[in-house]
């Protein structure tokens, strides 16, 4: 599995995660929310994680296939990019 | 400095807030103030004057439109009676004024922080465009206009939607050429020639409060992003952001123009490219400057601070993700208010004696 290629952000300086999924981006001012998967898988990119082992533990904790999970993954990141959070 | 007397003018927080009523609400959140916050209002209905708590006397002034003189023989009058220390004017219309009467009211010992004539021209919506064009900062394309063939020529080179603008206040977006001439009618009427008409650019509205002090050394900035909008455009509601990348714009912009005292630069984040484009240099607080204060940097107390001569260091990045919601309410007065401020011009607020309502 090929890894992911994000702009270099400073996850603990740039945003607030909320354990509910609220995300508020301290540069442009913009709050999102998240859903389970996608808050999941944002504080796995914090934690500067590669893809493999992202899709691995979505495929754990949310007991679905590997295949499920990098579509999930990769559906993920193309709408954070989208969103300039990535 | 706390035993300082302040009077602050701007004192109508209606639809379109001045920003008087939050400048004494920073000024008092830094804990209890020893001098007296002294509000100026131009009529007996500006709504701050009713904000119990907030001034401790209130006096009516004329409108800058009665001349400078007036307006100086008023202030020395009430001077004469409660002494003034330092004054912070709010609105952009009565710049001028205070700038043209400023060494009387040094003289009477009157203190102000105000930019000088070349940086408040700079910034005017006439000339700006001719600001950012000469040092590289990203600015609406712009066409200053005296008559309707303005309009059709600003039209034939923008496209539609465009941005018709007074020169002091008002700002309407025209989707057709009828709309623009309505549009240009309306603001010249109240505010006169020349019309400023920009093209209309799609975006995040963000604005960033500065204080410069009396060198033009950028001593404060609190960065903001509009979370909601009025009809008018005025933001009811933002939070404060940490974009460096502004920051850094705003420092450029206010280096270049060489400004002492506040002002409030506003952007656009062009949705586009994703670059800030100045959209306005006001030449004061904005009515949302209690954020400021909200957010650790506060503006309007460092103002003073620096007014009343103290060596006042550059402040630390504000602190980022608070937000403020702007709150309509209504204020339960007595008559005596109304009486006093109609039949003597002023206020003065027994606050050990308040009435029971």
């Amino acid at each position: 599995m090929e890894n992911y290629e994000i702009n270099q952000r400073n996850f603990e300086e740039e945003f607030t995660i909320s354990p509910n999924g609220f995300l508020f981006d301290h540069v442009s001012g913009l709050t999102y929310t998240l859903n389970k998967t996608g808050l999941f898988i944002l504080r796995r990119i914090g934690e500067k994680k590669n893809a493999s082992e992202i899709v691995m533990e979505i495929t754990e904790k949310f007991e679905v296939s590997q295949e499920r999970a990098n579509v999930d993954f990769q559906e993920f990141l193309v709408q954070a990019k989208e969103f300039g959070v990535l | 400095m706390k035993n300082l007397n302040v009077a602050i003018t701007g004192l109508h927080a209606a639809d379109s807030p001045a920003p008087g009523v939050p400048v004494a609400r920073s000024i008092l959140h830094e804990g209890k103030w020893e001098g007296k916050i002294i509000g100026l209002g131009y009529d007996s209905f500006d709504t701050g004057i009713y904000d119990k708590g907030l001034f401790d006397e209130i006096y009516l002034i004329p409108y800058p439109s009665e001349g400078e003189f007036n307006v100086l023989a008023r202030i020395r009058q009430i001077h004469q009676k409660t002494k003034i220390d330092v004054l912070i004017p709010t609105l952009d219309a009565e710049l001028n004024s205070f700038m043209r009467i400023r060494p009387e009211l040094e003289e009477m010992g009157i203190k102000v922080l105000l930019p000088n004539d070349s940086s408040l021209k700079m910034r005017s919506k006439a000339v700006l465009s001719n600001f950012c064009e000469k040092y590289d900062i990203p600015f609406p394309r712009t066409k200053v206009i005296f008559d309707y063939a303005g309009i059709s020529q600003a039209i034939e080179d923008f496209g539609f939607p465009i941005v018709v603008k007074g020169s002091f206040y008002d700002a309407y977006i025209a989707y057709s050429y009828n709309e623009a001439v309505i549009y240009f009618n309306k603001i010249s009427s109240v505010w006169g020639l020349p019309i400023v008409v920009q093209e209309m650019i799609k975006g995040e509205e963000y604005d960033v409060c500065c204080l410069s002090d009396f060198h033009g050394k950028v001593i404060g900035k609190v960065p903001m992003r509009k979370l909601r909008l009025t009809p008018k455009g005025k933001a009811w509601a933002g939070v404060t952001i940490l974009d460096k990348e502004l920051l850094e714009l705003s420092d450029k912009i206010l280096e270049r123009i060489h400004w002492n005292g506040p002002c409030e630069l506003e952007f656009l984040k062009n949705e586009k490219n994703g670059k800030y484009y100045l959209i306005e240099i006001n030449p004061r607080f904005p009515a949302w400057i209690y954020l400021s204060a909200g957010a650790g940097t506060n503006l309007p107390y460092t103002a003073v601070r620096i007014i009343s001569g103290e060596h006042v260091e550059p402040l630390a990045p504000c602190k980022s993700g608070v937000i403020f919601v702007r709150h309509a309410t209504d204020m339960i007065c007595p008559l005596d208010y109304l009486e006093s401020l109609t039949t003597k011009g002023e206020l003065i607020f027994n606050k050990s004696e308040e009435k029971e309502l």
